[in-house]
């Protein structure tokens, strides 16, 4: 485990008094850091690169830990260029490499959830540590991956094809709504996130999808008929580092626009 | 003594890759068939086990009947409590962190555009020329990134044989039924050797039973007419299903 330095930060306050007296107030605080963490990350803005870009951001929150952004460049066809498909032999993103680790390279978002969890997190913010809490973490991350990614994708390529095919269209949108109702059956036992009373990866990889709502599915539909999804939603992109992750490779407003495409 | 885990399941690939795993750790378990034609996987009941109304599904009686759904969070869930001598997953971490790459790889990609190819190629009441080559495409895509693994000379997708395999196998075994009976595995011959070498294990022949592609070499030996009826058969409670997801809005 990379928890090597202690580190000291200072916080200086000024405040000014009604009666003009001001007083500084200086606060130390010394704690054991991780050191700085070596990872690189390749990605394009899309909700896969996003789901890891989030996790990035909840350990630097936790841990103080930092990664290099590399944004891949899709009209150049950089994910499939040798030097990319050594690291991910797919040709897609995101991918990372852990140059603390050797350079050790990993590809598919679920599989870098999971490494994240493994290797940077000891106190289990992104995935608890009890093993039952966990392993439902694990199944809604693997129901994203298997479902919620695929299905909701292939509804975008339809909804944005040229030519419109209605039976595919239809087909990927009743799935999509299948599995956002799914969500919303799951949510009305009072969970507050997917897995339990407690965040994680789980949520993560579920946020950045359903986020995209009307990219996928057009500018008409919305949450309205789920709406303990579009409670969630709106809870989780509270976090900061939720806020931070979606707007890596670059700043976005769908956030601030409420979700609307 | 009473079977640790129960099965729900039926006999198509995600479901066989837990048959495959169970078999492989020696597992005592009991088998629940999941009848899709009478829509069983969205019965109350069930959806408190798999709330997303889908095979397979555990429930482990060993430890007070912690239920999981989604084959790949089986696997995982199976190597880390009933496999003491790690024969799913590699001790190493690196080598563990391979293997549920590919684990991934399969269950973000694999599985779910090998079986859109399914839909569109047999159970679709239209043939839709685009959606069936899209998915096809992919599919064979997929095949190539598999071939490409392999020529580096190694016997397995991740070290040693692991849950990736185990995952990659079923759907990979099935390759006719997505592409057609004019498709050869043979044209991805390192992948062709894998499947022969993964179906050399006594638990995956189990495990894919009633299934006979293994003895058949992987290609589909029914006729052109058996295939089409056993589509329709399929079809029904494909597009029942679909019905009444939509008038439950389940």
């Amino acid at each position: 485990m990379p928890f090597a330095t202690k580190r000291t930060t200072t916080k200086t306050t000024t405040r000014t008094a009604a009666d003009g007296t001001v007083t500084t107030t200086i606060e130390t605080t010394t704690a054991s850091t991780p050191k700085p963490f070596d990872i690189t990350l390749y990605l394009a803005g899309t909700p896969n690169g996003k789901k890891a870009s989030i996790a990035l951001e909840e350990l630097s929150q936790a841990y103080g830990i930092t990664y290099n952004v590399r944004s891949i460049d899709f009209s150049k066809v950089e994910q499939k260029e040798e030097w990319f498909l050594k690291i991910n032999p797919n040709g897609r993103i995101p991918a990372i490499v852990d140059h603390a680790r050797g350079d050790f390279a990993v590809f598919e978002s679920g599989a870098i959830l999971l490494y994240l969890a493994e290797h940077y997190d000891p106190e289990g913010v992104l995935l608890s540590k009890d093993a039952d809490e966990r392993s439902t973490a694990v199944q809604w991350v693997m129901w994203q991956m298997g479902g919620l990614g695929p299905m909701q994708g292939q509804a975008g390529h339809f909804n944005g094809a040229a030519e419109k095919i209605p039976y595919a269209i239809n087909r990927y949108t009743d799935e999509t709504k299948r599995l956002y109702s799914v969500m919303e059956r799951a949510f009305s036992d009072g969970r507050e996130y997917l897995a339990g009373n407690k965040y994680s990866i789980a949520d993560i990889s579920s946020f950045t999808w359903t986020a995209y709502h009307q990219f996928s599915l057009g500018k008409d539909f919305t949450l309205e008929e789920y709406p303990l999804v579009n409670k969630w939603l709106h809870k989780i992109a509270q976090r900061n580092a939720v806020v931070a992750g979606m707007n890596v490779p670059t700043k976005i407003t769908l956030l601030e626009n409420d979700f609307k495409a | 003594m009473a079977p640790q885990i129960t099965l729900y399941t039926v006999g198509t690939p995600n479901g066989q890759k837990v048959s495959i795993a169970l078999d492989e750790l020696k597992i005592d378990h009991k088998v629940h068939q999941i009848q899709f034609s009478t829509n069983e996987q969205k019965e109350e009941w069930f959806l408190k086990i798999n709330p997303n109304g889908r095979i397979p599904a555990i429930v482990d009686h060993s430890r007070g009947d912690f239920a999981v759904f989604e084959s790949g969070a089986i696997l995982l869930y199976l190597a880390e409590h009933h496999d003491p001598d790690h024969i799913l997953l590699p001790e190493d971490p690196n080598q563990k962190s391979e293997a549920i790459q590919w684990l991934m790889w399969q269950m973000g990609g694999l599985g779910p555009m090998q079986g859109q190819a399914n839909h569109f190629f047999r159970y679709a009441p239209e043939k839709i020329p685009y959606g069936i080559k899209r998915y096809q495409d992919e599919t064979k895509r997929l095949y190539s990134v598999m071939e490409r693994r392999f020529a580096d000379g190694r016997d397995f997708l991740a070290g040693p044989y692991s849950v990736a395999d185990i995952a990659c196998f079923t759907w990979t075994a099935v390759n006719q039924w997505a592409l057609g009976p004019d498709f050869s595995i043979s044209d991805y011959p390192l992948v062709e050797k894998w499947l022969h070498r993964v179906a050399e294990r006594p638990a995956v022949v189990s495990g894919m039973k009633p299934s006979t592609i293994i003895q058949d070499g992987f290609r589909s030996k029914i006729t052109a007419a058996e295939a089409e009826a056993r589509a329709q058969e399929a079809a029904k409670w494909i597009l029942a299903e679909k019905e009444k997801n939509a008038e439950e809005k389940l």
